[in-house]
């Protein structure tokens, strides 16, 4: 039985190397590739071990996307704008998802359900309408049009609070209206303190939404300074389509950010997500 | 004095909280789909106003080859990655299901590609399914396959992007499904073992069933996700090789963006509602009868 | 109600811009009334944007009572972007117009009629009169409407090194289709003898400037005109069954899938193929991309069994004037500077033609120094007969930009990788691209 055991778990873990390297190789082969030279890359015996690692000039592919491509303006836009949009996103689903679950008011179920609703319409149905209303508003080529359309409707962070204010306990309301603490008060003294978890899921899910975003920023942002990291890789990409160790840094790059917040709060992404399942 | 009892706040105070919010559903949610809605009824190249044309824009979708050609590859797209992505997520949360050293780092790894940009995806992968240099291809030429042109060819094309897709989101079923696990009633399951049922007749006769509304759910947010594959193909492929790829979502894009027929990639819009629309209310319905009440 | 909601969103956006310190505004604050006129200039071209600058300074020194603003948005986001301001009849002054938009354009009326002024400057001798004819043409219509600065044409690209390698002589002007064929064959080189071919005699794959250079040159047409539809006459067919036999009958080219890992424009430079036919604007990235010491050269492109010499694929780019420009004649002056006396040598990426003839034919632009030392061929094809397969919605069933992977460029694509028989792929580009156009013109 025993014995038995121990060849299980050494083939669960044969089993769990194998697919880990299925989900990790391209991250691996990406990384790997963006120390390469130019003619390293186009071999025709690929190695994991790239040519100019640990020499002198391992970093110029990340020199050059850096400073001539000017990536690094370009991760600050993305840190701007994602940043925007999850402090907004947390802002705005917060105050709307207390309403959903403390107050009494007609219209709420409607309210509620049709903003349920609007997280299956996907971007696309209505991007051209909304793109004539950013022509009228004289946003385009600004940022505004990456952040405030995600700042306003965020439907699964309003979700996410009113479920968390739904089952704080009792008592804490029961004092703050002895306090006789104001609405805005209870939501601000006494809820919002107590949110840091949903808080902060919220945030990172809508700051990686924002990073990763791209049709935004290709329809609104046409100045060159102002692009996202994520426009600014797939401009790269039509014009140095085969500098693969240039693409393939810039790509490191743009995922570098989120890397480090998923080694941070890995935690918290990985909970939420179990969060949403229990849900069901 | 009773009625503050009752009610703790203004009758205004909730609107107040709601203010951006419903300022946001109508402006960036409710007034775009009805403006879609009209769009589609017109012709309009942004370089003057819309002109008022009827049923045109469907007329021509659906006597379009193209269009045809666009719904199939939505649809089977969709197929691919909702069946890919369930089958590869539920096995991958049954083995990392247990409790061994380093466990967390293997469910870091499989979650990794979830949180990466589908523009990094793409670009990687178009990397490695190039048709010369290509790593995948490079490693079939060496075990004496003809390997195949994976983004270029237009029958292969739609399934290796989906294939992409599945890798890159097949970690977030995962966890979904490993929540679901992982709230099933223990006392059941070893009710099972303990009668001697093998595992696979465990897995199907106790576990599956008991499953069923995560599985419901899990399906529910991979059908609705399966519209989102405008990155990943817009990094691919661009829609091609002829119109191989063009979906739904993205032949908006190509229509509105690229072409400028405004009004035509509204009513392409106004399809893709529907047929999200449709498959949310199918979705309910098979709900009631499929899931296993716990 | 709506009051509030309205002021809201001004609110909302205030205070958003407060955050998003990158918006600009673009309207021009002229409030000095010393300079009675300011001129909005749009251009596509970024790197230009110091030199343009510059050249403004100069027009403005010549013209004191003139004041000008440019604009200046990459070629991917310019046409969303001025198709906005046409939307809002806020076009600039002047702007840039492509041979590929100018017949949508010239039908929306959204370019001012320039017949007065091209009929009567004298400066009109100044430039090429072919050029401010082809825009009449392609536009369709019966007036001039733009005014060309620059021509890109199409040529046969060689290498040198390769040709003497192989002992040909290098191509000619005069050279035919079996000319060519054996060259091309000779050029073939398997040269480590691993079955792999190292060096291939020629490279094309769908792209417009690879294909229809070789149509017009064997006196063929892809449209016909009377009719508005995808027709390729038989010269037309000829011409792309040779294409496709390259690689499939004769083996003397590469299939689009063996080269897709290195840019299509990389190909030629890197000594991967020995000939290829493109665009004159790639003599720029081949002084780039090529080893210095490769040697190689351009000439015309051959003339098919059916076809006569002088007959070129090229185009212009142009400036266009506002319809509703409140200053037409101050317009029209700054035009004429900037699309001639204004530009310099510097301002052309090599292989740009001037429209302007003074600076086409002087010794800066065509630097004996640089190669190809047959630069002079391109001034040449400047005055020829210049024919295009532009019509409305021509990006789309070409397949250009953003669809390069749509339109006829693919089905020819799928043609040569042998995905699909060449009369399966004609037939379907005949029901695919004629429903496109049916769009624009029925």
């Amino acid at each position: 039985m025993r014995k038995n055991n121990r060849i299980q778990t050494t083939g669960v873990y044969a089993l769990l190397i194998l697919v880990a390297l299925v989900s990790i190789f391209p991250f691996l082969w990406m990384v790997s590739s963006s120390f390469k030279s130019d003619s390293n890359v186009f071999s025709a015996t690929p190695s994991l071990f790239s040519d100019m690692l640990f020499r002198k000039d391992m970093f110029r592919n990340y020199q050059v996307v850096l400073k001539e491509f000017q990536f690094s303006r370009y991760i600050l836009n993305s840190l701007f704008v994602s940043l925007s949009c999850a402090i907004g996103q947390v802002l705005v689903c917060s105050l709307a998802g207390f309403a959903f679950a403390k107050m009494k008011f007609r219209g709420k179920n409607f309210v509620f359900s049709f903003l349920l609703m609007t997280m299956m319409i996907p971007v696309q149905v209505t991007i051209i309408p909304e793109y004539f209303l950013m022509m009228s508003f004289g946003w385009i080529d600004s940022f505004l049009p990456l952040i405030v359309p995600s700042f306003l409707a965020g439907a699964f962070g309003t979700f996410m609070y009113k479920e968390f204010f739904e089952v704080v306990p009792q008592p804490l309301f029961d004092a703050g209206i002895i306090d006789g603490v104001g609405a805005f008060g209870m939501f601000s003294r006494i809820y919002f303190p107590l949110t840091a978890s949903p808080t902060v899921t919220l945030f990172i899910i809508a700051f990686m939404n924002a990073w990763n975003g791209l049709l935004r920023p290709m329809l609104y942002i046409s100045t060159d300074k102002l692009q996202t990291v994520t426009l600014a890789l797939t401009a790269f990409q039509s014009q140095y389509d085969t500098q693969w160790n240039l693409l393939l840094a810039g790509s490191v790059i743009s995922i570098l950010p989120l890397l480090i917040l998923f080694v941070f709060c890995q935690r918290y992404i990985i909970e939420s997500a179990m969060g949403s399942g229990v849900k069901g | 004095m009773r009625r503050r009892k009752l009610c703790w706040h203004g009758p205004l105070t909730p609107w107040l909280f709601l203010l951006p919010t419903v300022i946001g559903l109508l402006v960036f949610r409710a007034i775009p789909v009805g403006a879609a809605f009209y769009l589609g009824f017109t012709r309009w190249s942004l370089l003057n106003n819309p002109v008022f044309i009827g049923l045109r824009n469907y007329k021509e979708a659906f006597a379009s080859a193209t269009f045809f050609k666009v719904v199939t590859n939505t649809v089977v797209f969709s197929l691919i990655y909702v069946v890919g992505v369930m089958v590869v997520s539920l096995a991958f949360a049954l083995l990392i299901n247990r409790k061994l050293k380093g466990i967390n780092f293997f469910r870091a790894a499989l979650y990794l590609p979830v949180i990466t940009s589908a523009v990094a995806v793409g670009i990687v992968w178009n990397w490695i399914l190039g048709p010369q240099y290509g790593i995948l291809n490079i490693i079939l030429t060496k075990l004496g396959i003809t390997p195949p042109y994976w983004l270029g060819d237009p029958r292969l094309a739609l399934l290796s992007v989906s294939v992409v897709q599945v890798w890159k989101m097949a970690g977030y079923y995962m966890i979904l499904f490993l929540a679901g696990l992982q709230n099933m009633p223990h006392e059941v399951l070893e009710a099972a073992t303990v009668d001697g049922a093998k595992p696979f007749q465990k897995f199907f006769h106790v576990t599956l069933p008991l499953l069923s509304p995560t599985t419901f759910f899990v399906l529910t947010v991979a059908i609705i996700d399966s519209f989102h594959n405008f990155e990943l193909i817009y990094t691919m492929t661009k829609g091609g090789p002829q119109n191989a790829t063009d979906t739904l979502v993205y032949d908006v894009y190509l229509n509105g963006f690229v072409n400028y027929r405004n009004g035509y990639a509204s009513a392409v819009a106004f399809v893709l509602l529907i047929f999200v629309g449709v498959l949310t209310l199918m979705n309910f319905y098979i709900k009631k009868k499929w899931v296993t009440q716990g | 109600m709506k009051k509030t909601v309205a002021s809201l969103l001004v609110f909302i956006c205030l205070a958003a811009s407060v955050f998003a310190n990158g918006t600009k505004e673009t309207k021009p604050v002229s409030s000095d009334t010393s300079t009675p006129v300011t001129l909005e200039w749009w251009s596509w071209d970024p790197s230009l944007k110091e030199k343009n600058e510059a050249l403004i300074k100069q027009f403005e020194a010549k013209n004191p009572g003139i004041k000008v603003n440019l604009a200046t948005a990459s070629t991917s986001e310019y046409w969303t972007k001025i198709r906005i301001l046409a939307n809002q009849k806020k076009l600039p002054d002047v702007f840039t117009m492509s041979s590929g938009y100018i017949e949508e354009w010239r039908k929306s009326n959204l370019m001012l009629n320039l017949d007065s002024y091209i009929n009567n400057d004298p400066d009109i001798n100044d430039f090429y009169k072919s050029l401010i004819d082809a825009g009449k043409t392609i536009s369709g219509g019966d007036r001039y409407v733009a005014m060309p600065f620059a021509l890109v044409t199409t040529v046969l690209f060689y290498n040198k090194g390769m040709f003497d390698a192989a002992g040909l002589s290098y191509p000619t002007a005069d050279w035919t289709w079996d000319d060519f064929l054996n060259a091309a064959k000779k050029l073939t080189i398997d040269k480590d003898g691993d079955g792999k071919i190292d060096q291939w005699g020629f490279w094309r794959y769908g792209r417009y400037a690879q294909v229809e250079p070789w149509v017009y040159a064997d006196g063929g047409n892809l449209i016909d005109r009377s009719k508005m539809r995808f027709a390729p006459d038989a010269n037309a067919m000829e011409t792309l069954k040779f294409l496709t036999d390259l690689t499939l009958k004769y083996h003397v080219a590469p299939t689009q899938k063996e080269m897709s890992d290195v840019r299509n424009q990389d190909i030629f430079p890197k000594g991967l193929a020995a000939m290829w036919v493109d665009g004159s604007w790639f003599i720029d990235n081949n002084r780039n991309v090529a080893d210095p010491s490769m040697r190689w050269g351009i000439t015309t492109v051959p003339v098919g069994p059916h076809g006569q010499k002088g007959i070129v694929y090229g185009w212009p780019d142009y400036y266009a004037i506002a319809p509703n420009a409140k200053h037409p004649d101050a317009a029209w002056k700054l035009l004429k500077y900037i699309a001639g006396q204004g530009q310099t040598a510097d301002m052309f990426m090599a292989g740009k033609i001037p429209s302007y003839k003074p600076l086409a034919t002087s010794s800066t632009f065509n630097d004996p120094s640089k190669q190809p030392a047959e630069i002079s061929i391109l001034t040449q094809q400047a005055a020829q007969t210049m024919k295009t397969s532009f019509t409305m919605g021509w990006s789309e069933w070409r397949g250009y930009g953003a669809a390069a992977n749509l339109g006829l460029n693919s089905i020819l694509d799928s043609i040569i990788n042998g995905d699909m028989s060449f009369d399966e792929g004609m037939s379907k580009a005949d029901k695919n691209i004629n429903s496109v156009l049916a769009r624009y013109y029925n």
